[in-house]
């Protein structure tokens, strides 16, 4: 089967018109950064504390609002997180300028005021974990198995943690009575925590707290990352190639970071490390195709010796269409497939990846080509100067 | 069979089975990342300036009782954190060659500046560093301590960097992140208790010694028992009382030094408010033991030997290590300074769980989906690149089990990408057999051809995005490090198995015909 045939598409005779299109979006989009509403920033960045929950019943917005109101803190920011079904909720709010510390704690201290006050001192199964049971078992011993501290802990070990494998993989405990469906739990010692455990209303699924510090760091790092990739790309190209390809490959690069990010902030998706790393990844699929291109020209210039730079490249775009089409296809087809199952956490580094492969693709067919081919011209121009002064 | 493509078939095979073996049983080879294990991730800073103002602190103050036992008498004392000093009000009748020579005797190192009525002592130059190096050794040391106790497999507590004052820990698996944190923020928990009986080398004997019965206000605690080559040999069973003498708040400083007879000791002294007390029970209980417990473990129990006024010293069969530990869990528990949080990530079980559920599922969808297309698109050839995938997939996961490498949540998207791009290897040969086909050369020709002239586009493509992974690596933190291994293992072994495995697949399917006149691409 094939999709594409034998193609001459004159595409850089679309050069100005492309280049055009792209400085306007990329114009547009650094606007949009820098004198509009700007790139979401996340905690990884600037520091703050999210904390994500899973709520036994869908909980109200408003409510969880009030239960944190007095945390001396910015405004929270209060989302559903993931599938309306699961209740799960996430929570951000910035730290206290320039503090350092331990900012989960109090938020988690107001919700459980606000929704576990009826447990009073029991033990919470939602948000406890696997050593407290433990140790609550081995104190109440309701098997019965007596002897000393250390052979009951090797006797209720094994049933703390499989109380903790359910939550695991229920996310929750709806109800007590769900600990009788969990397996390797004795009957005395269910019975035992159904009459003396609780049920809180929510458990943690997951809390980040980044202080200012670690932010900047974080921030420097990132900056440092893709300056450092780009240049490792000019410099690999340069060798491999010649300096106007280099060039174009890397003002491809610029593109594609520009664009992607113009996106990210469009839809005010969150940056942060994975995304920076969608990023950085996308720097690598997209000079991967944009070098495949510019290895067929170097080797259409040996095979046609003194033809046209302008139409060796055509050729070359033309014959590599095919493989760039098919291969943008498969790695869109597994990121698209990421993107749809992957779930909330990774949705934002799908959604990169997403963006950039497109933008990717066109950029190595309309962006580095025409600049290299550009500052080729630009470059022979200039020996052709130096060498009619020599002469004279 | 040609012998080529034998040999080529023995590699192949002994790359597979190797994976397929340090893979094996998959469960327990592949590490989960914290992103997917759940657990706790931290990073603290001491506040190292908290140390040095103990320090600048512990000396004038030692400076001015000093001076007093010479007959000076001295006023005021201020620490300043910022140029590293303390001043001292020094009257103007005071004698000062005398207060030079208790200066030099006992601050060596500092310099003096006298001044009118305010004399200025600065801190011997580096000795800051060492001050604050020996705080976060000690906060080290202390969590460590702590995290060990609570049983957590595989944790990773370590200083962030030689000269950093930044500590990370790392704890797989944790389901209960408060108690964690709890456990490392409370200071450490030293005390010199009160010997009632013991040493025992067991509960049962020690507990007929006292007749049978526990008093109410002693508890059993134990320690390792060092045979006379340090060896560990046992446990040593104590009755102590519960009420502590002093405790680690009450310590000021702790350092190894040696007796008169060269063994090693460690010399200790308390903060001033408790001198009192440790002098006067110490005086009343000359020639019993008391027990240093430092978490509920007994380090050492020695006989009081005198009065110990302020300063006191430790003796035991210790070794230079020894002596130098327990110097440092002595000034660990009291700690000199505190602890904050600069990074916390805790990722409940269920969040890691769920990850790992959707990214398989995600991975596998995009699996099929490159599968199928590369069979309708390139028919058997598709299947041989399908083939290629799939021995991609497997080496994949084989490397990283091998090398102990974690799987993280982006590292699974690496692998889902990597299944994406690894076609591409293929899809790039291919393109070429097909033109080189197009311009009518043999099957056996187009193969060659498309092989070779691929094979340096390949390399190129791969070499830029291995740059980029390589960066992405040393920028990154955790899970985005993880992503990074498993983006260039994939690259890796892409360029094996699309290459190398691809090619040798359609040697064997051309092995013993003569012509060639079709390829199923």
């Amino acid at each position: 089967m094939r999709i594409i045939g034998d193609t001459s598409f004159p595409f850089l005779s679309y050069r100005r018109l492309a280049l055009s299109l792209s400085a306007l979006v990329i114009v547009a989009g650094l606007a949009y950064e820098f004198l509009g509403p700007g790139l979401n920033l996340g905690i990884d960045f600037v520091g703050g504390t999210q904390v994500t929950l899973k709520f036994r019943e869908e909980p109200d917005l408003g409510d969880l609002r009030s239960a944190i109101s007095g945390l001396d803190v910015g405004a929270p920011m209060i989302q559903r997180f993931d599938e309306v079904e699961k209740h799960e909720i996430l929570i951000r709010v910035e730290n206290p300028e320039g503090e350092e510390g331990d900012f989960t704690r109090p938020i988690l201290e107001l919700l459980k005021g606000r929704y576990n006050a009826d447990l009073g001192d029991r033990f919470d199964i939602n948000t406890q974990g696997s050593q407290g049971l433990r140790d609550l078992l081995v104190a109440a011993d309701p098997d019965g198995v007596g002897g000393d501290q250390e052979g009951r802990e090797a006797y209720y070990e094994p049933m703390a943690e499989a109380v903790l494998t359910y939550r695991k993989n229920h996310g929750i405990f709806d109800s007590l009575d769900e600990l009788g469906q969990v397996e390797g739990l004795s009957a005395p010692a269910r019975d035992y925590l159904q009459n003396t455990v609780g049920v809180g209303a929510f458990s943690l699924l997951g809390a980040d707290s980044v202080g200012p510090s670690v932010g900047a760091d974080l921030q420097r790092k990132a900056m440092l990352a893709i300056a450092f990739s780009l240049l490792g790309m000019l410099i690999y190209i340069w060798i491999r190639f010649q300096l106007p390809y280099a060039i174009g490959a890397v003002v491809a690069l610029f593109h594609d970071v520009l664009i992607t990010l113009t996106a990210l902030a469009v839809t005010s998706r969150e940056i942060n490390l994975p995304t920076v790393a969608a990023l950085l990844t996308l720097v690598g699929y997209s000079v991967n195709d944009t070098v495949v291109v510019f290895d067929r020209v170097r080797e259409n210039l040996r095979l046609h010796r003194g033809e046209d730079l302008e139409q060796q490249m055509d050729l070359s775009i033309n014959q590599t269409l095919s493989r760039t089409l098919i291969t943008s296809g498969t790695t869109l087809a597994v990121v698209l497939s990421l993107y749809v199952f992957g779930g909330d956490v990774i949705n934002t580094f799908a959604f990169v990846l997403l963006v950039g492969i497109i933008v990717g693709t066109y950029s190595s067919i309309f962006v580095a080509s025409p600049v290299a081919l550009a500052v080729n011209k630009v470059l022979v121009a200039r020996r052709e100067r130096r060498r009619r002064k020599g002469r004279r | 069979m040609d012998k080529k493509i034998l040999w080529r078939i023995v590699l192949i095979i002994a790359v597979v089975a190797l994976s397929l073996w340090s893979l094996y049983p998959p469960g327990e080879k592949i590490h989960y990342g914290l992103d997917l294990s759940g657990g706790i991730h931290l990073v603290l800073q001491v506040q190292t300036d908290d140390a040095i103002k103990a320090e600048l602190d512990d000396d004038a103050r030692r400076l001015v009782s000093r001076a007093r036992d010479k007959g000076v008498e001295l006023g005021e004392t201020s620490s300043n954190i910022k140029d590293l000093s303390f001043t001292v009000a020094v009257p103007a009748s005071a004698d000062t060659a005398t207060l030079r020579e208790v200066a030099a005797s006992w601050l060596q190192g500092y310099k003096i500046t006298p001044g009118a009525g305010v004399w200025t002592f600065q801190l011997p130059p580096n000795m800051d560093r060492t001050v604050r190096d020996l705080a976060v050794r000690s906060s080290l040391e202390t969590i460590r301590n702590r995290i060990d106790q609570f049983g957590v497999s595989e944790p990773v507590i370590q200083r962030q960097g030689v000269e950093s004052d930044r500590i990370l820990v790392q704890l797989p698996g944790v389901d209960d992140p408060a108690r964690v944190k709890d456990l490392i923020s409370s200071t450490a928990f030293l005390e010199f208790l009160e010997v009632v009986g013991g040493p025992a080398p067991d509960r049962q004997s020690l507990l007929a010694g006292l007749g049978g019965t526990l008093p109410s206000d002693s508890e059993i605690l134990s320690g390792e028992r060092k045979g006379l080559d340090g060896q560990v040999v046992g446990l040593d069973y104590w009755v102590l009382k519960k009420a502590a003498i002093i405790s680690g708040q009450d310590l000021r400083s702790a350092r190894r030094s040696q007796d008169e007879y060269g063994q090693p000791v460690v010399n200790f002294s308390t903060q001033p408010h408790a001198a009192d007390k440790f002098a006067e029970y110490t005086g009343s209980h000359i020639g019993t033991r008391m027990a240093i417990v430092l978490d509920n473990n007994v380090i050492s129990a020695p006989v009081i030997q005198s009065r110990i006024p302020g300063d006191g010293r430790i003796e035991g069969n210790f070794t230079v290590e020894e002596a130098e530990d327990l110097a440092l869990k002595l000034r660990a528990g009291a700690l000199p300074a505190t602890i904050t949080y600069l990074e916390e990530r805790t990722v409940g079980p269920s969040l890691g769980h769920d990850s790992v559920v959707r990214g398989v599922r995600a991975a596998i969808a995009g699996l099929i989906a490159v599968m199928i297309f590369m069979l309708i698109y390139y028919r058997l050839s598709g299947l041989n690149a399908n083939v290629a995938l799939l021995l991609n997939l497997i080496i994949l996961l084989g490397v990283m089990a091998y090398f102990g490498a974690t799987l993280t949540l982006p590292g699974i998207a690496g692998v889902i990408l990597t299944i994406g791009m690894a076609v591409d290897a293929n899809v790039l040969i291919f393109e070429r057999i097909r033109e080189e086909l197009r311009v009518g050369k043999t099957v056996r020709a187009a193969i060659d051809t498309g092989f070779a002239r691929a094979f340096g586009t390949i390399l190129d493509a791969n070499l830029t995005t291995l740059i980029a992974a390589l960066f992405l690596f040393n920028f990154g933190t955790g899970p985005v490090k993880g992503f990074a291994v498993t983006l260039s293992i994939g690259i890796l072994a892409s360029m094996f198995t699309a290459v190398f495995v691809s090619r040798t697949l359609y040697m064997l399917a051309m092995a013993g015909r003569e012509r060639v006149e079709t390829l199923s691409i």
